[in-house]
């Protein structure tokens, strides 16, 4: 086991004040007892008031699912009333699908910090399966790929007239497979301890997903390789899935937007959000589900310098898209900053741009604000915004096109600004209320935090004096 | 006749300890092995580390579905011959996607039944066991000869277990 102290904590000497301000307190050990009686009293459903919470998102996502239901009787085949839907869709799938990868890549680099993070950002990926009941009412309004006897530009060349509906439910429910598989990767040792020390039907479900674990070298071992083999396969599928959304949903709906920076514009924008979602997810567990015994300020720091880096990224990816058209001059390269920046939508994309990127870059620059709770909750918060907002600006705008008009060479008309009414408004809610919804509730059956993975933190984990300072001593197992 | 001997203990030494004292005893390695709740760096017990052998699969994989992506392009460019662009009817380049996506696509999948096959889930006969150790309790478990299985109580008590308990 090769060890390394990390970042220094509380100062022993009188004349470092500073040094002591710019450092934050040395995490305090929990005995592993502790830790699994708490972290498995926490599903209780009575024990932290998340049932009220749960009763109320429960009616919210039901009463969106059925204002749906009426939209689709009402306003079947009018694609134009679809857009909010399809930018809800699209924002929930960035921030819930983009989750995930917190767990994967730290953990794949053995990363400390990460392991009382893993679990709350495996179980965001539940989310796909609320996405993916709401894709179904866009799959039946997305055009067919022959319109009017004549086939629409799209990627499917030369595949079948349903290929996007098909590919984009295919792709979902692979990520959905991908997702359980990764969760689950990641919970068998929790499930045994669910069996012996929970109660009930929590007993029962804990002891038949443990498949009889008892935690030997061979099983933690194959656990490691496991959650490896998942991961990645649920970061390939990830990147697909946003291929076939970002294509079909979106570009292929505006006569003449052709980007091929779009799709990893969109990826690279989901794990901003992804980011940003599990830090919120980490802040609303230490304030109201008393986790703040497990989640330290190393976390928020750690991710908060991610979100700060993929912050810096979004300019990148979409001035590396925007530049391409500012030079090409040619009309579709005019109608697409006409129509996506500087039409309709322009103040949309203005507010985008200001939350997305310029806002958080100036908030989450400062090393005071990523090292507190609070600060990088805000910077998260900002990004959301920002995210759905672009969302909007994408997706309202390529829903708007008129399904006579795809088979023009670019835009010539730009359709006025879509607002939306009251049943997006509903149905937006209620999709969002959906996703909070089926996290929490998978909070009910296994821990918000993963039991082995904050013992393994606090195994590898001490705090040492060196020098005139103390230090982090972290074994990194290889 | 075997039996299962499980020894418990508080502290991460006692147990290395207490592996040791089984090697030293002569019981042979695989025969006795770590329980725990949390997975220690390998090795942290001396423990015996067995090898898997995961990597054969997606090796076996991307190898199969290479070959039926070769099969794949090759007959059907040799069954529809058109000439595109000039080149020739069988063209590595067009040939190439296909090629790395089968592979990737058997590789993958060979490696979740690969990961099936070795975790060793499920474990119908999980054998003897204690809740505790999912509260941070060391187990070490020895499987032996029902005349040798006083010797490994003896030495799973000489590194200070706080309970044995046997099946």
């Amino acid at each position: 086991m090769a060890s390394e102290a990390i970042h220094s904590g509380a100062q022993a000497d009188a004349h470092s004040g500073t040094h002591e301000e710019a450092h934050h307190e040395l995490p305090a050990r929990v005995e592993p007892d502790v830790i699994t009686s708490e972290l498995v009293a926490s599903t209780d459903s009575n024990s932290t008031g998340v049932r009220n919470w749960m009763w109320i998102l429960g009616i919210v996502t039901l009463v969106g699912i059925g204002v749906g239901f009426a939209k689709l009787l009402i306003e079947w085949g009018d694609q134009s009333e679809w857009g909010y839907t399809a930018a809800m869709v699209a924002f929930l799938f960035s921030v819930f699908g983009g989750a995930p990868l917190v767990a994967i890549a730290p953990t794949l680099a053995k990363a400390n910090w990460v392991r009382p993070v893993a679990r709350f950002a495996a179980l965001c990926s539940l989310a796909s399966i609320v996405c993916t009941i709401w894709m179904i009412p866009l799959i039946l309004n997305l055009p067919m790929l022959v319109v009017d006897g004549a086939r629409r530009r799209s990627i499917w060349f030369e595949g079948p007239d349903v290929s996007p509906h098909m590919w984009a439910l295919v792709s979902m429910i692979t990520l959905i497979i991908a997702a359980l598989g990764l969760i689950y990767a990641y919970a068998i040792p929790d499930f045994a301890a669910m069996r012996d020390h929970s109660t009930g039907w929590k007993q029962r479900f804990g002891s038949w997903m443990a498949r009889g674990w008892i935690g030997t070298t061979i099983q933690w071992r194959t656990l490691r390789l496991r959650i490896g083999m998942m991961g990645t396969l649920y970061f390939f599928t990830f990147v697909f899935v946003h291929f076939v959304i970002s294509t079909d949903f979106a570009m292929s709906l505006v006569p003449g937007w052709r980007d091929a920076i779009f799709p990893m514009y969109h990826a690279i924008s989901s794990i901003q959000a992804g980011l940003a979602v599990t830090v919120l997810g980490l802040w609303a567990a230490r304030r109201y589900m008393g986790m703040d015994k497990y989640l330290h300020l190393d976390q928020f720091w750690s991710i908060g310098r991610l979100m700060f880096a993929f912050t810096l990224l979004w300019g990148y990816f979409f001035i590396s898209a925007f530049i391409v058209y500012w030079y090409g001059r040619s009309g579709s390269d005019k109608m697409w900053i006409d129509y996506l920046i500087l039409g309709p939508y322009f103040w949309v994309f203005i507010l985008g741009v200001l939350f997305i990127w310029f806002t958080p870059w100036w908030w989450l620059i400062w090393n005071r604000v990523r090292r507190s709770y609070n600060g990088t909750a805000i910077g998260a918060g900002l990004i959301l915004f920002g995210v759905f907002l672009d969302r909007v600006r994408l997706y309202v705008a390529a829903w708007a096109v008129p399904e006579d008009r795809i088979h023009e060479r670019f835009l010539t008309e730009y359709p006025s600004a879509v607002l939306p009414d009251v049943m997006d408004l509903f149905i937006m809610v209620g999709a969002l209320a959906g996703c909070v919804f089926i996290v929490l509730a998978a909070t009910r059956v296994l821990p918000i935090l993963s039991i082995w993975d904050v013992q393994q933190f606090n195994l590898l984990y001490r705090p040492v004096n060196y020098m005139r300072t103390k230090v982090s001593l972290i074994g990194k197992p290889d | 006749m075997s039996k299962s001997v499980l020894g418990l203990y508080s502290d991460p030494n006692q147990a290395a300890d207490a592996m040791d004292a089984l090697k030293g005893a002569g019981f042979p390695l695989g025969t006795f092995d770590v329980l725990t709740g949390t997975p220690y760096p390998e090795g942290a017990f001396g423990e015996h580390v067995p090898q898997h052998r995961l990597f054969r699969f997606p090796a076996f994989g991307a190898i199969i579905g290479f070959t039926l992506a070769i099969f794949l392009t090759a007959a059907t460019q040799i069954a529809y011959p058109l000439v595109t662009g000039g080149k020739p009817i069988l063209s590595l380049f067009a040939m190439l996607v296909i090629l790395y996506e089968m592979s990737m696509l058997s590789a993958v999948i060979s490696t979740v039944v690969g990961i099936v096959i070795e975790s060793r889930l499920p474990n119908v006969n999980p054998g003897i066991y204690d809740n505790r150790i999912t509260e941070g309790l060391i187990g070490v478990v020895i499987t032996t000869d029902d005349d040798k299985s006083d010797t490994a109580i003896d030495a799973l008590n000489s590194a200070g277990a706080m309970e044995i308990k046997q099946a």
